[in-house]
């Protein structure tokens, strides 16, 4: 693309944005207009060396503990993922009032489908074996707290422009003005810890704590919450539809 | 045809689109804003915002994790 810039850079200003405008069917005769830039440097020597890294640091850490290696896998794994797939809960919650685009509202929506299922599956498989269940220590009791705390997460992750994942995953890619986010972030999550104890004792113990497969039984649980997401999926959809038309 | 550079380089996510929003308003029919930009969810989303909007639109990665997108306001 970058020869065929050069050749190009005297072409008008006048002719070249009208070149643009002449592409409105969509043909892609692009880059008539571009200025010269500098040649991109290739990342893939860089890009293997840090897979041999990853690899290096998994087996180092195996030899420690089998489960740090996994994490560690997982977590590289899990920001890969987030980065090539543009992935970003921030916007899935801020995009439908911003600009009226619930594309990653639906992607979200999806996500919690899939692990609905996922977990329902292991949870269920330990029910059924008769062993204790893995992960109940996460059914916390509800409150207005959780309202609360969740509205507030919400406006520090649209100022911040990322959640906790997506702004770790843009540091990883250079972007430097997260890591303000990030020390704040540092920062409130430690004071959080150490008063955690309080706001657990005198508020958050105070609301009730529900498991679904408690109270519909797990075929109900599984049928009411991915029916609830496809409510949300549906009126996600349609809203996007109103907004555009 | 006016051409109009609005730099963004450095804002995270939002702020590209709502910049833009009022960059386009004050231009012209026919003329382009081209947005630079290199949070790499605006990448995504403000293309995105753009076409919704009915503009045209293309984006180029100028640099690695660095692009200018090029919005044509046609309406």
């Amino acid at each position: 693309m970058s020869e065929n810039n050069t050749s190009n850079i005297s072409s008008t200003k006048e002719a070249s944005t009208g070149s643009l405008s002449s592409r409105r069917s969509g043909s892609n005769g692009s880059a008539s207009r571009r200025r010269p830039r500098k040649k991109k440097k290739n990342q893939i020597p860089a890009g293997i060396l840090v897979v041999i890294i990853i690899l290096v640091v998994a087996s180092f850490l195996s030899k420690i503990s089998a489960t740090a290696s996994l994490y560690w896998i997982i977590g590289v794994s899990f920001g890969t993922v987030l980065q090539r797939g543009r992935f970003c809960f921030t916007a899935s919650m801020r995009d439908p009032y911003l600009t009226g685009s619930t594309t990653l509202t639906r992607a979200v929506l999806i996500a919690f489908a899939l692990t609905t299922i996922g977990f329902t599956a292991i949870k269920y498989g330990y029910f059924m074996k008769g062993l204790p269940i893995p992960g109940m220590g996460y059914v916390v009791p509800i409150s207005l707290a959780t309202i609360i705390g969740g509205f507030l997460f919400g406006i520090g992750m649209v100022i911040a422009g990322g959640c906790a994942s997506g702004t770790l995953m843009r540091i990883g890619e250079g972007f430097q003005m997260q890591l303000i986010a990030l020390t704040f972030f540092v920062i409130g999550s430690l004071w959080g810890a150490h008063d955690f104890g309080w706001w657990k004792y005198n508020v958050i113990s105070k609301g009730k704590s529900v498991f679904l497969p408690d109270v519909f039984g797990w075929t109900g649980a599984l049928i009411l919450q991915l029916g609830l997401i496809f409510v949300l999926y549906y009126v996600a959809q349609r809203y996007q539809e109103k907004q555009v038309h | 045809m006016n051409e109009v550079v609005l730099d963004c380089y450095g804002e995270a996510c939002p702020l590209p689109i709502v910049k833009s929003e009022k960059a386009i308003k004050d231009l012209d029919l026919g003329d382009l804003l081209i947005v630079q930009i290199d949070h790499s969810c605006a990448m995504k989303n403000l293309p995105e915002w753009a076409r919704e909007q009915g503009y045209n639109v293309e984006v180029e990665e100028v640099d690695d994790g660095e692009w200018e997108v090029f919005i044509e306001k046609t309406k």
